[in-house]
């Protein structure tokens, strides 16, 4: 598999998997919290609320999305190793992953009110674990440039132990 | 078959020198064994040594595992001791080694002390013949007559030819100073009496270097030694010996230059004898693998190499694979500039493991301190250093590497953008690209592993393809 190719595969998975990280929260979301959040949530029935959690879900899943693209085109694309010094980057994937963090619980609180919708710490800790925990660090084990593939926190022993040289 | 060079003096080891990188670099033909020895009485001289250094260290690294279908170390180096084998042994006179006290009032030592000077017979000869080969004729004739050396050299070559090989011997040094000019025709004609039941698979070839430096003596030094005006007429001297007498070469390179290049300092011989590498024993090495890739018994041919314009020397100029050349020097200066650091740190702990998954794929639990990897690491500066010094000749223009290459000591760079230009011709490959190649994924045989894995990899990923 040639370089683009592998870059255009990777592109792929990460929406994909962004889409599939939606997908997941919306169904547990509203299976595990959904009637009783519709319920103590002000003019709201459940399927409406469905709709405005499905808003949220997208509007978080989407600019996660967009942290862990944004750290593999900056991997692939913008960082240079022209001297060893250069290596690694694990400052700015850690940055992103705050940023991934911030994003899955600021999303949560600041535009849950707009959308006129109640949320608990059930869905808090999905939107983590799901949006941060699944996709940006997960996700970003397996997508990371080469270059930089055991710069996410973990993925020298996921990776390594899959490895083959020869 | 097998091939031999043997080294003759200061300029021999200069040449050795150039070959030793040549032959590293995947430059000599097929996978045959080089085995390589020297002649030297100045066995101290910082040429020498400075040689000697490059091909001690390939002998300790040589065995890397990197497979068998690459070009890097696929010659194999040995060397036959005693390694320099000095003639004249230590303090001693031209008359000590002819043991002229035995012949003195005989005809033949009144013969004898017409022929020598007073200084020349009583100088020492701890810093070689000092430009005067007609010391260095008396002494190796009446060594190899006693014996001495060649009944190792002819034993390894006679075992050689026992398994069956044929054998291509070199000869390199110069016929302007005193061991190279004594010891070519000497040794030549040695090799071929006492090899001569085996000439139908031996090939004697031979590089005659020309005068290419010059140097001033200081006052100081009112004792013998050479003399760069002496050059050129030894040089004729000796030319006129080869075209009347019979040749011994199946195979004669002469390589010279026009210009002098002046060495930086005058030195007598000895450890301060490190004089900086030349294009022209670059060219000499190249005469060896010349003639290495020769048939064995090829028709006498006489080539004359031109180069394009009369101060300069490129690549258009250069009778070898340029390609090879330079993939093997990008090898080296990313090692240097991009991997070498890393080990360093690794080792001290200064460095994180993660940022290089080249080491993690390759070198992690593989021993950084092991003598192979040590004498790698010596081996890439010295030819780095080996190369600038080419490139920077004084009186030369040379145009293989990008000299800005050279701004920092001994590949470190300066510019990192001028890496995917080293050769002067823009490719792809930054250093980046390098570091980015080493981590995709590939495919070598079971034989390939260790560290020797890790430099194939390197080498392969600095092909320009």
């Amino acid at each position: 598999m040639n370089r683009t190719t592998r870059t255009i595969i990777k592109i792929f998975l990460i929406a994909a998997v962004t889409v599939g990280c939606v997908a997941l929260a919306y169904y547990l979301g509203s299976n595990i919290a959904g009637h009783k959040l519709a319920t103590a949530s002000d003019n709201m029935n459940y399927s409406r609320w469905l709709e405005k959690y499905f808003a949220l879900t997208r509007a978080a899943g989407l600019l996660n999305g967009l942290c862990a693209l944004g750290w593999f085109l900056s991997a692939r694309f913008l960082f240079e190793v022209d001297e060893a010094a250069g290596a690694g980057k694990r400052i700015f994937w850690a940055a992103l992953m705050m940023a991934s963090l911030a994003i899955s619980l600021g999303v949560a609180h600041f535009y849950a009110p707009i959308l006129g919708i109640k949320l608990n710490g059930i869905i808090f800790g999905l939107f983590a674990i799901i949006f941060t925990g699944l996709g940006y660090w997960l996700l970003t084990i397996f997508t990371t440039p080469l270059a930089f593939k055991y710069t996410p926190l973990g993925a020298r022993p996921i990776l390594k132990r899959n490895y083959k040289a020869d | 078959m097998s091939f031999y060079f043997v080294s003759i003096g200061g300029t021999g080891a200069k040449v050795m020198e150039s070959l030793t990188h040549l032959c590293i670099a995947g430059l000599l033909p097929d996978n045959e064994r080089l085995y390589i020895t020297a002649i030297d009485p100045d066995v101290g001289n910082g040429n020498l040594e400075r040689t000697s250094t490059a091909l001690n260290n390939f002998n300790v690294f040589q065995n890397f595992s990197v497979g068998n279908d690459t070009l890097l170390f696929k010659n194999k180096i040995s060397i036959v001791r005693p390694f320099p084998w000095n003639p004249t042994g230590h303090d001693k006179t031209l008359d000590d080694l002819i043991e002229f006290y035995h012949h003195s009032n005989t005809p033949v030592g009144k013969l004898y002390e017409v022929l020598y000077t007073k200084k020349e017979r009583e100088t020492t000869l701890n810093e070689g013949f000092r430009g005067h080969p007609s010391i260095g004729a008396a002494v190796l004739a009446k060594k190899f007559d006693d014996g001495e050396k060649f009944s190792t050299l002819t034993a390894q070559i006679e075992k050689t030819i026992g398994e069956g090989e044929s054998v291509k011997i070199f000869l390199a040094g110069s016929v302007f100073g005193g061991t190279g000019a004594a010891g070519l025709p000497t040794i030549a004609r040695l090799l071929k009496n006492n090899l001569g039941d085996y000439s139908d698979r031996i090939s004697i070839g031979g590089v005659l270097i020309l005068p290419y430096f010059s140097f001033t003596p200081t006052d100081k030094f009112d004792e013998l030694f050479a003399r760069s005006e002496n050059f050129l007429p030894n040089t004729k001297a000796a030319l006129k010996y080869y075209s009347e007498k019979e040749n011994l070469f199946d195979a004669t390179y002469f390589i010279g230059d026009s210009v002098m290049t002046p060495v930086g300092e005058f030195s007598v011989g000895s450890a301060n004898q490190r004089n900086e590498a030349h294009i022209v024993e670059l060219y000499a090495a190249l005469a060896a693998a010349d003639f290495y890739a020769r048939p064995l018994h090829a028709p006498k041919i006489f080539k004359y190499i031109c180069h394009h314009e009369r101060d300069k020397f490129s690549w258009s100029d250069f009778p070898a694979s340029a390609e090879r050349f330079v993939q093997f020097a990008r090898f080296i200066f990313a090692y240097v500039h991009l991997i070498k650091p890393v080990l360093n740190d690794l080792i001290s702990g200064e460095a994180k493991v993660y940022k290089y998954p080249w080491f993690v794929d390759f070198l992690d639990g593989v021993d950084l301190t092991a003598p192979d990897v040590v004498n790698f690491n010596f081996y890439a500066e010295a030819f780095a250093a080996w190369l600038k010094q080419i490139e920077t000749l004084d009186g030369r223009e040379i145009f293989l590497i990008n000299p800005a290459m050279f701004e920092s000591n001994p590949a470190r760079l300066v510019d990192k953008k001028l890496f995917a230009a080293l050769d002067g011709n823009k490719t792809k490959l930054t250093i980046h690209e390098i570091f980015y190649r080493l981590t995709e994924p590939f495919k070598f045989d079971s034989t390939v592993k260790g560290f020797g894995k890790f430099l194939r990899r390197l080498y392969d990923t600095c092909a320009d393809n």
